[in-house]
């Protein structure tokens, strides 16, 4: 079973009953999975219309979910049918191939996870200093004034660091993009 | 619009549903096409004067209880089709256990009868009309049910159009069964089964036209 059915059949089944805030949750886990699932497909930009449109479908065809099945099971029902519908229309003529349900429901953390690793990659290479700063206002949220206070550098210092650091990490992620 | 937005007015006009909506979705196309056809066929071909002394007979009731049960599969397997998560395997199993059943009462009508008693057991006094006439009954309730179904999820577009045309056809078939005097397991297992397969083959053919959403 899919780790996360128990959880969103229980959302699910609240909704049906009218619960708006359990419905907003679950809608909003599912576009989590659905953009990593569209995005690997059809890539990022058009990704974005059909999570739209399977919500829309998630809605308006939420009566046929039968609470004695797999919820993830029809989800991933409909979102397949979504992306063979954009084949269709782009008339690529594409097959889609019929996969496990956990297709939707399983790679995202392991990308999530994949990215966090390369961020600590990217990281590591910056000199330390620098580093503690990116990694205070950019990965925990701390505010540049409070960095600022807590380091003894002003604000200005502070901006310009991080600035610099993130950019000298997206220029050594399209190197060695470009190497690869 | 922006997908958090879209969240939001999602689930700001959401509203409870009500228990078994496919079915009763289903059970209104299926009702009205019913209805419609019954009519139909009562204002033209008409129901057979004898039915009163028809229905104390079994022949009668071998046609309706062939054509009930072909019905309800049916819908079982129309309701399971309309779902996106479909799976209809074994359904299509029990399916073949009705229409295996008659045809082995027919096989085992026609083995010890002469050309002759063959030929009359198969042509009946209908045979020419029979299926055209349970697939046009059917009409009604074909409109009805892929009108049912596309409020539905269906995503495997031509088995849920060809559980659609079973299920009219085989709905038709129990209504002309109150038409037509036919008696025999040959002929019934032969114009029936074909009048059902038409409709079937319709539904296939229109399903993934008709169906989309």
């Amino acid at each position: 079973m899919i780790p996360q059915e128990v959880q969103y059949r229980e959302w699910m089944l609240a909704s049906l009953h009218g619960d708006a805030a359990k419905y907003r949750a679950l809608l909003a886990e599912l576009t989590r999975h659905l953009r990593g699932y569209y995005a690997r497909r059809l890539g990022a930009d058009a990704a974005e219309d059909a999570v739209q449109e399977t919500l829309i479908a998630i809605h308006t065809k939420r009566a046929t979910y039968d609470p004695s099945r797999p919820f993830t099971a029809w989800v991933y029902g409909i979102a397949r049918y979504k992306l063979v519908d954009v084949y269709r229309r782009e008339r690529r003529g594409q097959m889609v191939p019929l996969e496990a349900a956990g297709e939707l429901f399983a790679n995202d953390h392991a990308e999530e996870a994949g990215v966090k690793r390369d961020v600590r990659k990217l990281l590591a290479r910056l000199p330390a200093a620098k580093r503690r700063l990116v990694e205070a206002v950019k990965l925990e949220g701390e505010s540049i004034a409070d960095t600022a206070k807590r380091t003894g550098l002003s604000e200005v210092s502070v901006k310009v660091a991080v600035h610099r650091a993130v950019k000298a990490m997206g220029d050594s992620l399209r190197d060695s993009n470009a190497d690869g | 619009m922006r997908t958090d937005e879209l969240i939001d007015h999602l689930s700001g006009v959401l509203e409870p549903v009500p228990t078994a909506p496919v079915l009763r979705i289903l059970a209104l196309g299926l009702g009205i096409g019913a209805i419609l056809s019954a009519l139909i066929m009562t204002a033209t071909i008409g129901i057979r004067p004898d039915l009163m002394d028809a229905m104390g007979g079994s022949a009668f009731w071998l046609k309706f209880t062939y054509t009930i049960v072909v019905a309800a599969l049916g819908l079982v397997i129309v309701d399971r089709l309309a779902r996106p998560d479909s799976d209809i395997g074994r359904y299509l199993f029990l399916l073949a256990v009705p229409v295996l059943v008659m045809a082995a009462m027919a096989v085992m009508q026609m083995l010890p009868a002469d050309a002759v008693t063959r030929d009359a057991l198969i042509m009946g006094h209908s045979a020419r009309v029979c299926s055209i006439l349970i697939a046009g009954l059917g009409l009604p309730l074909f409109i009805g049910l892929f009108w049912s179904l596309r409020q539905l999820a269906p995503t495997r577009l031509t088995e849920a159009g060809a559980a659609a045309g079973l299920l009219a056809g085989s709905a038709a078939a129990s209504i002309y069964a109150f038409h037509c005097t036919e008696s025999t397991p040959t002929f019934i297992a032969i114009w029936y089964t074909a009048g059902i397969a038409l409709t079937t083959a319709l539904g296939a053919g229109l399903g993934r036209w008709l169906l989309r959403w």
